[in-house]
């Protein structure tokens, strides 16, 4: 309790001397332009892949929605502050120092007022083989995040039609199961779970392991920097990934709009009856 | 109480022995012919007796008074002219005459007023309660007979119920009868109060033939009037126009007729109707996903009396790819049907960040503008594209919009600050976390706006960068726009710096727009606490208000000055003198408040009954008498005959002595002493030996 307090206080200290600087100009942008940002794991290979990830779905957005990311941002969870932001890619590796107490305290903030992480254990190749895999490493990142409970993302998520119409969420890698904030056992969601009722029943994570910023990566002549797959399919495979992306950056900037739209011609139904009445 | 009582000496089964003995010796004596046996069996049964120890007992009785119940009713109704006097003189006269009746008590009991009414059943059942049955011997009641609690009237009474009214035979009365009115109305969907006009009593011609002039208002405007004969019942529609309270008053003046109606308060009612929104219709354009978009809807959306409608441009018209339709989840907007056809539906429309790229035709924007015009509502929040040549601004809807851009956008961190204005006005006074001069508190900060002039009838209530406008509220015809020059007040959801007040600013903005009395900048709220208690509170954006003139229900005027209470609030506490309808103003605004009911229970009716008393009064032959005709005259009956008749001197009404009594003591005489009865039994055996010729007979033989 007092570690929580004294955290806390700490937090609040580093707050009240913010008031007084100029906030990070990265972080101003990431306000403005919706930037995407990701976790710097401190393994160099892992952090240009996601850099060249995130820059590529900027590209796909900019080019096909009016989505409009500006340059991608690297986050040192322990330094930076993560209010100004949407989006955070995270890719697990096993080398990753677990982030401080304050940054947790910061991560979970981020989480309940509306952020969203997509955690990638990038072993889609290798996973549920019995092998060591991302599983270990995740839950030793994730364990102190305020995360309600996960289940597959079902057939008729709106993620699965946020923009495109999907069916599956591939990435480098394809096939596995992605998780999100279980839907509701009933209505009535249970006393204690915060993420049901706030944020418009928005999932505050999603878990993969497709390792999709390799998928969206692309170098600075637009090409793409790793192969998907073989041949036209591998293609086929790419331009899934992005439309994954696409679709869950929708779902981060609009949320469940898509699933009440389709309550929309019902509502318009009702007032064209109730002016019949009239 | 005299009698005799037993105290045996010996258990009562020695006792029978001895008898029985005493018969079996008379009759063994018998048998044997022994001339004595008759004496021998009395002195056997004597001492049988002297066993028993008899006594005598003798009760002290007193008599008791006869009690005699006066009620006296004080109600309100009883202050109609000529009636109070009236019943004094009947009080005073029937007191002196029971004061003469030896052996008689007055209880007095008076009925005063209550929120139900005269509860003459309470007082009645509550007094014959506190008495001995046996000793009331008659209840005397003055009153107008107008009893509101007819139920609680015990069935009978140990003694006669005489019923003297107040009132004489011309009284009449013409009241208003509300017989059905809604607590609740939709805004703007007219729901029907139906009333009526009643006469009682003994109604002049030349009244009855004349109908009334039935003025109604609500909140004491829009005032009508109507030709209303009595008898007739009238369907009356009525719009409640906001929400909360809508007062609406109903009255006529008093009829000219001679004699006049005994009151005018029953002429007049008010009826508060709740006013309730349907559900509020929002239509929320986002003119691209955005940080900010999901604190709009999770605003809207949260409020389970919003239905949000929806539509965010997730790709524009000039970005293409080649990805077949089916593929794509994309909805094209209805935008005909939502802008030309469907638009008055809407409570708010919501420009989110939205710029102006071919999607909705000029005529839309024509529309919308018309729309606000006829009393609708828009809100901007704009991003920067405000400062570029996709501006609403460059619009047909800019012609109603509060500010002109100038095309520079702040690109620096700046802190939101309230206006001098802005802490007068309801949308933004009293926001938690204000910045407050000399104190260190402030909200976050927010990242970018960008630069506008506003207008001149513009309110601007809030400012950023370098002082420039950063919220503005106007008025367009009937209708109002919103328009903030940042899109950034999602970083105070996030937490950034501390954040802000941003769901409560958002839903207060929304709410001003869709024209919440309680965010109205200009008003004049009285609420009632603790029955008369009334704090009158004037919101306004001037400087100061002017005194409040509060019209009393008898027409005298009261004016009270205001304090300040805070920015732009000014308040008194006032109690009101009695129930009624009150009408405030402060010169621009008028204000109806009801307090109380507006014609009490007891002018409902007036015209006075012996209806409610009646049968009680016969069950107990008792008499209702009217005291127009005189004060009648006090005998004694004996119970059970007629307690009121005709005599020489008029009517007179009578009471029945009961002649209780309470014993007060008891005394206990033994019949015979111990000496007595040995001489008496000594003497019975004597005799018995006498007579069996043992004395002078054996002698003699």
């Amino acid at each position: 309790m007092t570690r929580i307090f004294l955290i806390l206080a700490l937090i609040l200290g580093a707050a009240q001397v913010w008031a007084q600087e100029q906030p990070d100009p990265r972080l101003i942008r990431a306000a403005d332009d919706v930037a995407l940002a990701y976790v710097v794991t401190g393994d160099p290979e892992v952090d240009e892949t996601s850099e060249a990830g995130l820059r590529g779905i900027s590209q796909v957005l900019a080019a096909r929605t009016t989505v409009e990311p500006g340059e991608p941002i690297g986050l040192d969870l322990d330094r930076d502050d993560l209010s100004l932001l949407t989006f955070l890619y995270w890719p697990v590796t096993d080398g990753q120092p677990s982030p401080s107490p304050q940054a947790y305290v910061r991560l979970n903030h981020f989480l309940r007022s509306g952020g969203m992480i997509l955690f990638d254990t990038r072993d889609g190749d290798i996973a549920g083989l019995g092998g060591p895999d991302g599983a270990a490493a995740l839950k030793r990142l994730a364990a102190p995040l305020d995360i309600p409970p996960l289940a597959p993302v079902p057939r008729d998520h709106v993620l699965t039609r946020t923009f495109y119409l999907l069916q599956d969420f591939p990435g480098r890698y394809q096939g596995r199961d992605i998780w999100a904030e279980a839907p509701p056992a009933d209505a009535a969601a249970a006393e204690g779970v915060p993420f049901r009722s706030l944020n418009d029943g928005v999932s505050p994570v999603v878990i993969g392991g497709n390792s999709w910023a390799e998928a969206w990566a692309m170098d600075e002549n637009g090409l793409p920097m790793f192969s998907v797959g073989s041949s036209l399919d591998g293609e086929r495979q790419r331009e899934m990934a992005y439309r994954f992306g696409v679709n869950l950056i929708m779902y981060v900037m609009t949320g469940n709009y898509k699933s009440d739209q389709v309550h929309v011609p019902a509502l318009l139904d009702r007032l064209r009856q109730e002016e019949a009445i009239r | 109480m005299n009698g005799l009582s037993f105290d045996p000496l010996l258990p009562w089964p020695l006792v029978g022995a001895i008898a029985v003995l005493a018969v079996l010796v008379m009759l063994w004596s018998l048998w044997r012919g022994l001339r004595g046996w008759f004496w021998r069996g009395l002195a056997g049964a004597a001492a049988a007796l002297a066993l028993a120890g008899p006594a005598l007992e003798t009760g002290m009785r007193n008599m008791l008074s006869d009690i005699v119940i006066l009620l006296d009713d004080r109600s309100a109704s009883q202050s109609l002219p000529g009636r109070g006097e009236q019943a004094d003189a009947a009080i005073e006269e029937l007191t002196q005459q029971l004061n003469a009746l030896p052996g008689t008590e007055i209880r007095r009991v008076t009925v005063g007023d209550d929120p139900d009414g005269t509860l003459i059943g309470t007082a009645l059942t509550r007094a014959l309660a506190a008495e001995p049955q046996t000793r009331i011997a008659g209840i005397v009641a003055v009153t107008d007979g107008l009893a509101h609690d007819a139920s609680a009237l015990p069935a009978t009474a140990p003694a006669p119920v005489h019923v003297l009214l107040t009132g004489t035979p011309v009284d009449w009365d013409r009241r208003l009868v509300i017989e059905e009115a809604p607590a609740y109305g939709l805004i703007g969907q007219p729901v029907t109060i139906r009333v009526r006009i009643e006469d009682q009593g003994a109604v002049p011609p030349e009244a009855a033939q004349m109908p009334s002039r039935l003025n109604i208002s609500v909140d004491g405007q829009d005032a009508r009037s109507i030709e209303l004969p009595a008898g007739v019942t009238l369907d009356l529609p009525v719009v409640p126009e906001h929400a909360g309270q809508n007062v609406v008053s109903i009255g006529f003046d008093a009829p000219e007729a001679s004699p006049p109606e005994l009151t005018d308060r029953n002429n007049s009612a008010a009826i508060q109707i709740q006013g309730v929104h349907d559900r509020l219709r929002v239509l929320l354009v986002s003119g691209e996903p955005h940080p900010g978009e999901r604190t709009w809807r999770n605003l809207l959306k949260s409020d389970a009396n919003v239905d949000l409608i929806h539509f965010t441009i997730l790709r524009p018209p000039d970005k293409m790819d080649a990805v077949p339709v089916d593929e794509l989840s994309l909805i094209a907007f209805p935008t005909q049907e939502l802008f030309m056809e469907r638009i008055r539906d809407f409570d708010l429309i919501i420009f989110d960040r939205y710029r102006v790229r071919g999607i909705l035709l000029p005529q839309y924007y024509e529309n919308i503008r018309r729309y606000v015009e006829e009393g609708g509502a828009v809100l901007v929040a704009a991003g920067p594209e405000m400062s570029t040549v996709e501006s609403l601004n460059l619009s047909p809807l800019g012609a109603i919009l509060p500010v002109r851009p100038t095309g520079r956008i702040y690109d620096e961190p700046f802190l939101p600050r309230l206006t001098e204005d802005g802490a007068r006005h309801p949308v933004t006074a009293g926001l938690t976390g204000a910045p407050r001069e000399g104190r260190g508190d402030h909200w976050g900060r927010w990242l970018r706006m960008s630069q506008v002039i506003p207008s001149p009838g513009a309110q601007v209530v809030m400012t950023g960068a370098n002082d420039a406008p950063l919220l503005i509220l106007d008025r367009v015809g009937k209708g109002r726009v919103a328009l903030m020059t940042s899109d950034q007040v999602w970083l105070w959801g996030r937490g950034f710096e501390g954040g802000g007040p941003q769901l409560e600013l958002l839903r207060r903005i929304a709410h001003w727009s869709m024209k919440e009395p309680d965010l109205e900048e200009e008003a004049l709220t009285a609420e009632v606490s603790g029955g008369l208690t009334v704090t009158i509170t004037r919101r306004t954006m001037d400087r100061s208000a002017s005194p409040i003139r509060i019209t009393r229900p008898d027409g005298e005027v009261v004016t009270l000055p205001l304090a300040e209470t805070g920015p732009g609030r000014f308040s008194v506490r006032w109690i009101a003198p009695g129930p009624g309808l009150y009408r405030l103003t402060d010169g621009k605004i008028t204000r109806v408040i009801a307090l109380g009911p507006a014609a009490p229970r007891e002018f409902e009716e007036t015209v006075a009954s012996g209806a409610a008393l009646g049968p009680l009064a016969e069950a107990t032959q008792g008499a209702v008498l009217d005291l127009s005709d005189g004060i009648p005259r006090l005998r004694t009956v004996r119970e059970g005959r007629p307690a009121h008749g005709q005599g020489v001197g008029g009517d007179w009404i009578a009471i029945t002595p009961r002649k209780a009594a309470s014993v007060s003591g008891m005394t206990h005489r033994p019949i015979l002493p111990p000496w007595g009865w040995l001489v008496l039994i000594a003497g019975l055996a004597l005799a018995g030996w006498l007579a069996e010729g043992r004395g002078w007979s054996r002698r003699a033989a």
